[in-house]
């Protein structure tokens, strides 16, 4: 009786474990300002509810329209089209803030706060960016996203976002703060595109 | 014979090669310090670093009689992280906790974690140069290997420079015939490269040696044990490019 090969998928195994041995294909970018101290010790990890926003605009009231569409409208490409490899992927994503939202300067920080994609060049950013997470963290939940006014018509938004691979933090330069559903799809996006392929 | 016996003995068989290796207790229900030293309950250790990186790795360091091989017990803050009591990542303090030991010049780091790819273990990984997997040779552990290879290309996005070593089957019995095919089974599913050639037989003598707190290879019968183990560090030290390679390695 063979006791191991009816409970798994050989091929998908031997799959997996060939991609154990490849080097893995992205590079780690090198970090340009740390920013941290020795103290430092990662974000919270991540809470199993979804994070409410700490400093959206206004609150948006019920008689509202909602700017929606926008978001929900725009998600889709990352489902249908074939996946790649992981900074691919974000770059995709990049390219999709940059079309919707006009967000410039985008840059991906990890749980460590350590620089896994960058077209800002900008250390302060990513300083700025990891205070600021660190800054709105809750007692016992994780990082809220925050906003802060980087020039005459400049945002920065400051998205933690729960992944599989912990709490990434994206930063993106954006011409107005971004509302609550837009911050929704972004989250949503960035999730979707940080899920390693089943 | 788990992980620990196999970290144990692997750094005695490194440490007797004169590579000057540092074994540390990552488990905080392990028995690395239980197995050596008969006092290690009240030592500080490595989870006492990951709470106050403040405590000199001096401290932490427990010699043994053979000069190329030391310690690093669980320490006295592990109970907490066993009853799930301190949370959080504690990836920068593992990168702090090795960066410290290679400054202090050991060659070889080997580090015993708790079963599973998550919490201290995970971030362990994500810090290491290598990896190690210790594989019961019986069919339910073996069915567990998809799981083990998943985590392990997620770890691997989070460290790209980490190399698995590959997998080393332990608790090998030649007179039980699941534990053989289980062992064949691994073999044919996985890569060559992938299963160490050397594995680790079910032998009484592990636990003779640890009665008695000593890694098997002190024991005046171990000679045919300490060989096993000195075949899987030459098949080790063939992976890495240079001999004189400077590594933490995770088991």
């Amino acid at each position: 009786m063979d006791v191991v090969h009816p409970w798994l998928d050989p091929i998908e195994v031997r799959r997996m474990a060939e991609r154990l041995l490849a080097p893995v294909q992205e590079q780690a970018v090198p970090l340009r300002d740390a920013g941290f101290g020795e103290q430092f010790v990662g974000y919270e990890p991540v809470a199993s509810h979804p994070p409410q926003p700490v400093a959206v605009p206004q609150p948006i009231t019920p008689s509202e329209p909602i700017v929606q569409p926008v978001a929900q409208a725009q998600m889709p490409e990352q489902k249908t089209e074939v996946r790649g490899p992981f900074l691919d992927r974000i770059a995709r994503f990049r390219d999709w803030l940059r079309h919707h939202f006009q967000a410039v300067g985008v840059f991906l920080l990890d749980r460590e706060g350590a620089v896994i994609f960058d077209e800002s060049g900008h250390g302060k950013l990513h300083f700025l960016a990891r205070s600021l997470a660190i800054a709105s963290r809750r007692p016992g939940g994780m990082p809220g996203n925050v906003h802060v006014k980087v020039g005459a018509s400049a945002t920065l938004e400051v998205i933690p976002v729960d992944t599989p691979y912990g709490c990434l933090v994206l930063g993106a330069v954006v011409p107005a703060p971004l509302d609550p559903p837009a911050i929704a799809a972004v989250m949503d996006a960035l999730r979707t595109v940080a899920t390693p392929q089943q | 014979m788990g992980k620990t016996t196999l970290s144990i003995n692997l750094a005695h068989a490194f440490a007797r090669a004169g590579v000057r290796t540092l074994l540390v207790d990552a488990d905080p229900q392990g028995s690395v310090g239980l197995s050596l030293t008969r006092q290690s309950r009240l030592l500080a250790g490595f989870y006492d670093f990951l709470v106050d990186p403040g405590i000199p790795l001096d401290r932490l360091i427990v010699p043994t009689r053979l000069e190329t091989f030391s310690l690093v017990a669980s320490g006295q803050a592990s109970d907490y992280e066993a009853g799930g009591g301190v949370g959080g990542s504690y990836l920068a303090r593992v990168r702090a906790f090795l960066r410290a030991v290679s400054s202090r010049g050991f060659d070889l780091c080997i580090i015993d974690t708790a079963a599973g790819l998550f919490g201290v273990t995970g971030d362990v990984i994500a810090s290491s140069d290598a990896v190690l997997i210790p594989q019961q040779a019986e069919p339910l552990g073996i069915r567990s290997v998809p799981k083990m290879l998943e985590g392990l290309n997620r770890l691997r996005v989070m460290n790209p420079r980490l190399t698995v070593l590959g997998v080393v089957l332990t608790m090998v019995q030649q007179d039980l015939a699941e534990s053989l095919e289980a062992g064949q089974a691994l073999r044919q599913l996985l890569p060559p490269d992938l299963v160490f050639r050397t594995a680790v037989p079910r032998d009484g003598l592990f636990v003779r040696a640890s009665a008695r707190g000593l890694p098997v290879g002190v024991l005046e019968e171990g000679a045919g044990a300490q060989a096993v183990f000195d075949a899987l560090r030459v098949e080790i030290e063939s992976k890495f490019e240079s001999p004189g390679h400077r590594a933490q390695v995770h088991a």
